[in-house]
């Protein structure tokens, strides 16, 4: 998607004025007088896609559409085939670039967020919550994406290079409390309201611009590649990591590091137009070595993973032993904002975990009033973490949401639980990849590719 | 016949939104399978109760369970009764004929299509100048509110309100609590009187 391009739209055809995506917008970059077409102030937004899975203002067929079903569809980016209600809040697609980069020349490598493979069964009728990493790789093979990968192999990267990036903190009297950067909308937030204390984000980029950077560089070579015969795709279950790719520091020599973003909802809508039965596909593996990971890595996807698996490594690191327990329960919960402190050595670190952007406020405030004592602070913009991310399935019903949401995390972790690896530092082809291609975190070449520089946003 | 007055379910206009999300839930809880969320949906989203938006008022329009129901005394096919102090369509009887749509006075039916593993169901109708006898229409049915009679959890509208908009009106006790609020105020103001 273009920059200018917006990403978050209302139609304005379709919305009754209600307002309940004002209500849950969390930077109130929604207006509009009761009963009349809301809209979307772009500088505002962060793109964070709440607002389409709260909108309830649907096209029926019981009405005359101004503007008929088919252009609608074509405006949104989405298939003629495509069957579902259109809603007014939505977010435009990107199918049809991607269908194109699949029939040209290009050789395409895919890469999916943890969230999505406990969510996507859902759109094709399956149970809330049912896990089918296995069937996503195989549709995506079967969609003819030439390398499968996983964003859960970047996500054990991002502990070893933000491990790292914090105890260097911790000993050098760097910039502390360190807060994440793996949700896109939670930095775009940061830039725009609080630019002053942008030094306090880690710089990692986050996994899918970890996996976007690796895919064209160690990936290539690999798979016997140039730079610029590769497609990059990364399926989310964030709308915001649409913008996330199209920033300019987010490309290496004109190069984008992800070329393209699809939603949870949109690769489904891609499975259906193929006319791939999804439920009745093989459990297939993701290919290696960008597709290998651990348990940590994949709980990336819910509200405190990335504080667990950071901790698990982090623990070995400082204390050179690895965690007594794995399951650090203590950092899990429902709550939007939580405190906890853990014993590594000699060293005591504190850390907070916020979940919603509503609840953040209070903590940069602190911070910048120089009061915050934490070291270490995840930060999620949507309720519940990426399972309740914008471009995930959408939940009809909100009275039922909190049960599905629930069932999809109960995924996260018993993907976690049975995975044979579940710390991000004993991941072998982490241990591979830095040994062959990226040195030691933090280290020359992770800089250049893993690392970025936020800074303050235009509009 | 029954000593309660049917049940029916009531809108308050100054709360109301005009979200549609009692449309959905009213659509989802009358379609069969497991579908939750949006793109799984393979049908469209049919509703028994119809948001209507004014500049001076928006509100649902659903059924009101007429006791002497005029939509039931007309449907030439006996397709509409009473059943457990609800009116309800037997959808299999319908055939169509909108005569319950053109009776009901508040306009609370709605001729909609039959689905079926997400394709309407279509029928045969002879005529006379297509290319053959007959054409192929999409079955029709006249969908209007049932009170949720087949759930658990009642009315699906009611539940799933934000505003709390909707509830559950069964007239009969609201008249006796009247009666006894009228009562009650009557002896406070005759005291007054003494
Ligand atoms: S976009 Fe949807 S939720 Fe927002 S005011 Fe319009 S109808 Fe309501
Ligand atoms: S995408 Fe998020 S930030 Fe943007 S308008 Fe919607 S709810 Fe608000
Ligand atoms: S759900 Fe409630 S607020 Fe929304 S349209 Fe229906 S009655 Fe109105
Ligand atoms: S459909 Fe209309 S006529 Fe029939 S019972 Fe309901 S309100 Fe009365």
């Amino acid at each position: 998607m273009s920059k200018s391009k917006q990403l978050i739209i209302i139609d304005e055809e379709l919305c009754t004025g209600c307002g309940r995506c004002k209500d849950v917008c969390p930077v109130d970059a929604i207006s509009g007088i009761h009963g009349e077409p809301h809209k979307i102030d772009s500088s505002r937004c962060i793109f964070c896609g709440q607002c389409v899975q709260t909108c309830s203002a649907y096209s029926s067929i019981l009405d005359e559409p101004e503007t008929p079903r088919a252009d609608k569809l074509r405006e949104r980016g989405m298939f003629q085939s495509t069957t579902e209600p259109l809603f007014a809040a939505y977010c435009a697609g990107d199918v049809f670039e991607i269908s194109d980069a699949l029939k040209s020349d290009k050789f395409t490598m895919v890469q999916c967020a943890p969230a999505v493979r406990v969510s996507i069964g859902e759109d094709f009728g399956m149970k809330a919550g049912s896990l089918t990493p296995g069937k996503m790789a195989a549709a995506l093979r079967r969609l003819g994406f030439n390398k499968v990968y996983d964003t859960n192999f970047a996500a054990d990267l991002t502990i070893m290079e933000e491990g790292n990036e914090l105890l260097s903190r911790v000993k050098n009297n760097g910039t502390l409390p360190m807060f994440t950067s793996c949700c896109p909308a939670w930095v775009r937030y940061m830039e725009l309201n609080y630019p002053d204390l942008l030094p306090h984000l880690s710089s990692c980029k986050s996994p899918q611009q970890m996996s976007g950077a690796l895919f064209k560089t160690y990936g290539a070579d690999i798979n016997g590649k140039q730079r610029t015969e590769i497609y990059s795709v990364a399926v989310m279950p964030c709308t915001c990591k649409k913008f996330e790719s199209a920033r300019p520091e987010m490309s290496m020599e004109g190069h984008r590091d992800v070329d393209a973003v699809l939603t949870t909802r949109e690769l489904a809508y891609m499975i259906r137009e193929a006319g791939i039965d999804f439920e009745s596909l093989p459990d297939e593996d993701f290919d290696k070595p960008l597709g290998t990971y651990s348990g940590a890595g994949n709980i990336f996807g819910v509200t405190g993973g990335v504080m667990e698996a950071a901790l698990r490594t982090a623990y070995e690191l400082v204390s050179g032993e690895p965690v007594p327990e794995t399951d650090l329960i203590f950092v899990r919960g429902e709550e939007g904002f939580r405190i906890a402190s853990m014993t590594m050595g000699e060293q005591t670190f504190k850390i907070a975990v916020v979940a919603g952007l509503t609840n953040v406020a209070p903590l940069l405030e602190k911070v910048r009033a120089g009061n915050a004592e934490v070291d270490f602070v995840e930060v999620m913009c949507c309720p519940s973490g990426c399972i309740s991310g914008g471009g995930q399935p959408k939940v009809l019903l909100p009275t039922e949401r909190d049960e599905v949401y629930r069932c999809r995390k109960e995924s996260m972790y018993s993907h976690d639980k049975n995975s044979k690896i579940r710390k991000s530092h004993e991941n072998p082809d982490v241990q591979k990849a830095y040994t062959e291609f990226l040195g030691e975190p933090l280290g020359h070449t992770s800089h250049k590719l893993l690392h970025t520089v936020f800074g303050k946003q235009d509009a | 016949m029954s000593s309660s007055l049917n049940h029916f379910i009531a809108a308050d206009p100054e709360k109301c939104i005009g979200c549609k999300l009692c449309e959905v839930a009213c659509s989802q809880a009358h379609s069969s399978g497991p579908a939750f969320t949006a793109g799984a949906l393979s049908a469209p989203i049919l509703p028994r109760l119809y948001v209507v938006q004014t500049p001076e008022i928006t509100i649902p329009v659903q059924c009101r369970h007429c006791e002497d129901a005029p939509c039931a005394n007309c449907c030439p096919v006996s397709a509409i009764s009473r059943k457990n102090g609800a009116i309800v369509v037997e959808t299999k009887l319908c055939v169509g004929c909108k005569t319950c749509m053109l009776a009901c006075p508040f306009g609370a039916i709605e001729l909609l299509p039959v689905y079926k593993n997400g394709a309407p169901v279509m029928q045969a109708v002879l005529c006379e100048n297509g290319e053959t006898s007959m054409d192929e229409v999409p079955m029709l049915f006249a969908g209007k509110c049932d009170l949720c009679s087949d759930r658990k959890k009642g009315p699906a509208c009611v539940e799933v309100c934000p505003e709390k908009a909707l509830s559950l009106i069964d007239p009969s006790r609201m008249k006796r609590e009247r009666n006894i609020k009228a009562a009650m105020s009557f002896l406070n103001t005759s005291q007054n009187f003494s």
